[in-house]
């Protein structure tokens, strides 16, 4: 099969990076499978219990850079244990005992602690990359080790993570002879920081491209910092309050003129909004704004800042922007691709900041949309028929209406109709996300029409088992799905067990699967971690068959290899 | 909000294990719309609006008072974006809602909602069911037969010995709670509460 010797095999294989093609390529024949596992470089594990490390270092001795996902996805709503899992220790210890030359770690949901980043940071003398996604259950000691020891350090990654800032010193743990910095995300910080040594250390990292700040970082040393590093990309600005007569205030817009090279700008935690001119003169340079953890910045301000976008391709904002400021977006921004559209008054106070007027503005007004996460009070199925029209190139649609279970606010219909028109004519829809009334109806237009569909997120939707089975019937390429507060049970659960060994994961809450259903979905799946939820009570969970009817509350379900996890926390049951 | 006022209890499957609160499982289909979010009991504290603490602490789903009727992990905005958005609401709030939990030789932190528990003695319960450990309880209600002490992290910074004051000053002012071993604190001058009444 081979006609060139192996180095010319693995050189054509250099090219190839995507993580899909890589384990296509190693199906083809044993040759290339040996081939592909001593050249992979790069591995990405989006289940950590999906398999162990020392198998994974079996196969591919030569890892320099891993991915690793732990907690399902929503953890992120508090609908998982804090203790449920994710360690990264365990890994850590593996990879480091196993001597491989990591230099990348990119951890999302995952538990870490300060001792695994102190022993990352002694373990692998070429690390050059630590991001951290999600993550929880360290401190500023940790990053300080990073900081101290790391010698090759070129990112340092921090996004929304749980960190208990200790308020200690650990920017000043980079050692002066620390220049090799491109990435600096620390936006996520709580404390203090020592605004001297984080000038210094930008003023020493020439490389610098991306750099967000927490909002203890105050416009006059902002506007130091853009002094030092006008060859920013990428800048989350901190806490941005300040008189724009100010000294600062002027030093800042003529640093910030300097910037050509910014494209994406973040942050603005506390905003003054009239200081947003500042960044006017850069904006038609811009690619990705961020504004949506900006909460006093309102209205007239943000349109008169996005009027200068043009070439703004991401988008993230609150919905206090309202559909007439979409418009704006919708005319301004043409080469828009992604929007996320967050709610700013989470206590749905039934204020209508952004209907489906706006969805339907943006999607008339940006032809490459193809990613969204809408937050809106109401919607029509009109308006989703609409939508689906103008951009039938969406891989990510994702619309979250507030009210669980509210219908088409015009007809009182359920929202069938208009997320069926969604997956009928966007053919790449790989992420979808549900909400309003619905009934059965949308699933069995999900199973028809969304043939790539990978990840599904459900809740308060359906009204019997039938709907779950039309999806897992149907979505062939189905990979993660979420379920919550809707009717589906046993009968769905167990139609078809062998589905599951093709998706990563499945979670179920709220529904009305019972214990003797998941025990024997357990039985008949070996091959399965199934896995009972339940803090509620240690020893609710009875072993006999009267107990069986009782409902699960929480249900997560994910193949492996390497069966049970032996790290279970006690209210979690692996059947 | 009262329960009663759905009056869908009687034909609406009961979801989740026997003996979980009712209210929180009366969230299905059709009902949902009589939920209103505004119900100022409820909302004691803004920041945590649509979540009711069920992750990880395990007390919580017996404690829902009839006007807590938000729904646990709704919205689907995740905490740390529900945490920064509220920024104003919990620096004046200070003591309302979640405050982070250290105990000694824990390696990662808790979160409780101080707001629903009623007085020291109910403290004192869902901090001994949050870390497993049956004596911390001990601590805040008779200060010496224990092996750890109860402080907490007031508005201006200072350590304080939980017990002195009344609850509701309490409640204002705690920022956040330490369980210290007692090992740690000696040499304190830390007295039995008998002594000094």
């Amino acid at each position: 099969m081979n006609y060139f010797p192996d180095e010319v095999i693995e050189h054509v294989f250099d090219f190839v990076t995507s993580h899909k093609d890589r384990n296509a390529i190693s199906l083809v024949c044993k040759s290339w499978y040996k081939i592909e596992r001593y050249s992979r470089q790069k591995v990405f594990i989006g289940n950590c219990y999906a398999i162990n490390p020392e198998r994974l270092l079996r196969r591919f001795p030569c890892l320099k850079s891993l991915t690793l996902k732990g907690k399902p996805h929503f953890a992120d709503f508090n609908l998982v244990p804090h203790e449920w899992g994710g360690f990264v220790l365990p890994w850590i210890e593996a990879l480091a005992r196993s001597r491989v030359g990591l230099e990348e770690l990119r951890l999302k949901r995952m538990v870490v602690t300060d001792e695994s980043l102190e022993l990352l940071s002694r373990s692998f003398v070429n690390f050059k990359s630590l991001v951290l996604v999600s993550c929880e259950g360290f401190t500023t000691d940790g990053l300080a080790s990073i900081a101290a020891n790391c010698r090759h350090l070129r990112d340092l990654d921090l996004q929304e993570n749980e960190i208990d800032d200790h308020r200690g010193q650990w920017l000043s743990c980079f050692p002066d002879t620390c220049t090799t910095l491109v990435t600096l995300n620390f936006a996520c910080l709580e404390g203090e920081t020592n605004l001297v040594a984080l000038e210094r250390l930008v003023a020493r990292s020439p490389n610098l491209k991306s750099l967000k700040l927490n909002r203890a970082v105050p416009l006059d040393a902002l506007a130091r910092l853009m002094v030092c590093a006008p060859q920013i990309v990428d800048l989350g600005v901190g806490s941005y309050e300040n008189d724009p007569d100010s000294e600062s205030y002027l030093k800042l817009k003529a640093a910030i003129k300097k910037c050509t090279l910014l494209r994406s700008l973040s942050g603005f935690l506390e905003a003054a909004p009239h200081c947003l001119s500042a960044f006017h003169p850069i904006c038609h340079n811009l690619t990705s704004l961020n504004l949506s953890y900006a909460a006093e910045i309102h209205g007239s301000h943000l349109i008169k800042l996005i009027q200068h976008c043009k070439k703004l391709q991401r988008l993230w904002i609150l919905d206090s922007i309202g559909d007439k400021g979409l418009e704006v977006v919708a005319s301004t921004c043409k080469e828009l691709q992604e929007l996320r559209v967050f709610p700013s008054d989470l206590l749905g106070g039934g204020n209508t900041a952004v209907t489906e007027e706006g969805l339907v503005a943006i999607s008339a007004g940006c032809p490459k949309l193809h990613s969204i996460l809408y937050f809106c009070q109401q919607m029509t199925n009109a308006a989703l028929v609409t939508v689906a029209k103008n951009c039938p190139n969406f891989i990510r649609f994702r619309l979250c209406i507030l009210e669980p279970n509210k219908p088409d606010h015009v007809t009182s219909q359920p929202l069938d109709e208009g997320f069926g028109a969604i997956v009928k004519a966007c053919k790449s829809l790989r992420r979808l996300s549900l909400s309003g009334l619905l009934t059965d109806q949308v699933f069995l237009y999900i199973g028809m029409y969304a043939n790539q569909l990978e990840m599904l997120s459900i809740a308060f939707a359906g009204d019997t088992d039938k709907g779950m089975l039309y999806v897992l019937n149907g979505c062939k390429k189905m990979k993660k799905l979420e379920i919550r507060d809707s009717p589906f049970g046993d009968t769905a659960l167990l139609a078809d067990v062998s589905k599951y060994e093709t998706m990563r994961s499945l979670w179920m809450s709220s529904c009305e699967v019972t214990l003797s259903g998941c025990k024997r979905l357990a039985q008949k799946a070996p091959w399965l971690n199934v896995e009972i939820i339940n803090e509620n009570d240690n020893n609710r969970m009875e072993e006999n068959g009267h107990e069986g009817r009782q409902k699960v509350d929480k249900l997560y379900l994910y193949r492996t290899v390497v069966g049970t996890r032996m790290d279970a926390p006690p209210f979690v049951w692996i059947l | 909000m009262e329960k009663e006022g759905l009056g869908l209890e009687i034909t609406e499957l009961r979801l989740g294990l026997p003996g979980r609160d009712v209210a929180e499982k009366m969230i299905k289909k059709r009902a949902f719309t009589e939920m209103n979010m505004t119900s100022s009991g409820s909302n004691s504290d803004q920041c945590e609006s649509g979540v009711v603490s069920s992750g990880g602490d395990a007390e919580k789903v017996n404690d829902s008072p009839a006007a807590k009727t938000q729904v646990v992990g709704w919205p689907p905005v995740c905490s740390y974006r529900k945490k920064n958005s509220c920024k104003e609401a919990s620096t004046t709030k200070v003591g309302l809602g979640y405050v982070k939990v250290s105990m000694d030789g824990v390696p990662y932190l808790r979160k409780m909602d101080l707001g629903s528990s009623q007085g020291y003695d109910d403290l004192a319960f869902s901090l001994d069911k949050l870390f497993g450990f049956r004596g911390i309880g001990v601590a805040l209600k008779d200060g010496d037969n224990c092996e750890y002490v109860t402080i907490y992290e007031d508005k201006d910074g200072d350590w304080m010995l939980a017990g002195d004051v009344p609850w509701g000053m309490f409640l204002e002012s705690c920022k956040r709670l330490r369980i210290m071993k007692r090992s740690d604190a000696t040499g304190f001058g830390l007295q039995p509460r008998g002594v000094d009444e």
